[in-house]
């Protein structure tokens, strides 16, 4: 992924602190946020932008980091799994995620976190619907979901209250 | 291997005028990563475009809509212009990926890329959308229905890009339409088979009738033929043998991983019977 050698100037925020660095254009948003932040809680799964381990905010928006290219992120706002922990629904749904055991092995948790952080921010109603929707993009091969789906269900209706 | 990021379409246009070798024009990246990681792009070109303001938004001119190639899909489904104009397109993209792809994906990645499943190319063709492609020359309308030419291959000249998709304001008006999509599973669905219609009736005579079929061929498309010969029939007493044989001549369904050539013929036909009989 090294194949774009000449390096660019990009500016962002991450997690509500603005950073640049000097980095190939290609390179996956992913790696950057591993590599370049250090922060781990993104994963790759498929790297195809099909199991949404990956997932982060871009401007308020879930996307797929293993798909999208540092460029996108030039001049926008990230969320990661990390920062979302920090915010008052990101806790929320940490806790309920708890409550519920909803997490086993873990790897694609904070896919799922991301998503549904999302999901409160922008809809937020008690509705298993909606939730499995804003969800779909995320897979776990461990829990069969259910106990996912409950996590979110709780953490809008605490939130609601 | 260049990458570039011009600040406009000017700009763009001074790079790739006499430009040697095949430039990649980037968007949201949602196929091109996809290949770079399966090194199908190595090396190649790029030309970042994601960013140019000329080429997003929706809006209504005159007698038409017009999307900019920048358009995202989670843009077309939550349009209100488009729920009003043609809902059969916000209905049918609501399955479109997935929540995360429906951020980045643009129309005119999912048109220039070209793949035969791509899922809103027979939307497009049934709605007989236009394409306007910019070069430096200036810009040209190319049909969706004849931008096609072969697996992956469209008209765009290599310094041409996407500029804007038309479609007409009474382009499904009150006529009946169906869209499915037929795959493995609910969301992320690779299409094994897609179909997009659209009839009108009077007094039970097929008046208007437009179909488009997607991972059938090399590339998405029309059912001229069968379109003929529905035209002017009585809805109700369609000879579903003829149908059957019209179809064996306009589709040619291949056998690969996602599914084999007997079943996909078998669903596209069950698909047009049930639309019909619907």
């Amino acid at each position: 992924m090294k194949k774009w050698k000449e390096t660019m100037k990009i500016n962002f925020i991450l997690n509500r602190k603005k950073v640049s660095l000097d980095v190939e254009p290609m390179k996956r948003l992913l790696d950057i946020l591993r590599e370049d932040f250090g922060l781990l809680g993104t994963k790759e799964g498929c790297g195809e932008g099909e199991c949404g381990a990956c997932t982060i905010l871009l401007d308020g928006e879930p996307v797929t980091s293993c798909i999208t290219n540092a460029i996108h992120a030039d001049g926008k706002e990230i969320f990661t799994a990390e920062g979302i922990s920090k915010e008052d629904d990101g806790k929320l749904l940490i806790e309920c995620f708890d409550e519920t055991n909803a997490v086993q092995c873990g790897f694609c948790f904070p896919g799922f976190l991301v998503s549904s952080y999302n999901y409160l921010q922008t809809d937020g109603e008690e509705n298993l619907d909606k939730i499995k929707m804003a969800l779909s993009g995320n897979i776990c091969r461990c829990t069969g979901y259910q106990k996912i789906f409950e996590s979110v269900l709780l953490a809008c209706k605490r939130r609601v209250r | 291997m260049k990458f570039f990021k011009p600040a406009n379409l000017n700009e763009l246009f001074k790079i790739t005028d006499n430009f040697k070798g095949k430039i990649y024009f980037l968007a949201g990246g949602t196929d091109i990563n996809v290949q770079i990681k399966n090194k199908l792009i190595n090396d190649e070109n790029i030309v970042f475009i994601n960013h140019l303001r000329e080429l997003k938004g929706i809006r209504k001119e005159n007698d038409k809509i017009v999307f900019g190639a920048l358009t995202t899909f989670k843009q077309i489904i939550n349009s209100h212009l488009i729920k009003d104009n043609f809902p059969i397109l916000s209905d049918s993209l609501q399955n479109f990926a997935s929540p995360p792809i429906q951020t980045s994906a643009t129309i005119g990645g999912n048109i220039a890329n070209g793949s035969p499943t791509a899922d809103i190319v027979p939307l497009l063709m049934i709605l007989d959308a236009d394409i306007i492609a910019i070069g430096k020359k200036g810009n040209r309308q190319i049909n969706i229905n004849e931008f096609y030419q072969d697996y992956k291959q469209n008209s765009l000249k290599n310094d041409e890009i996407i500029k804007e998709i038309w479609i007409n304001t009474d382009a499904q008006k009150d006529d009946s339409t169906f869209y499915q999509k037929v795959g493995a599973r609910q969301i992320l669905t690779i299409a094994k088979v897609s179909l997009a219609g659209l009839i009108k009736e009077k007094n039970g005579t097929i008046k208007r009738i437009k179909l488009a079929v997607g991972s059938l061929n090399e590339y998405a498309r029309r059912l001229g033929k069968l379109e003929k010969f529905l035209l002017n029939k009585q809805r109700k007493n369609i000879d579903f043998a003829k149908v059957k044989k019209n179809l064996t001549e306009e589709i040619t369904p291949i056998t690969d991983l996602r599914s084999d050539k007997d079943y996909r013929f078998a669903v596209c036909y069950n698909l047009i019977v049930s639309f019909l009989k619907s």
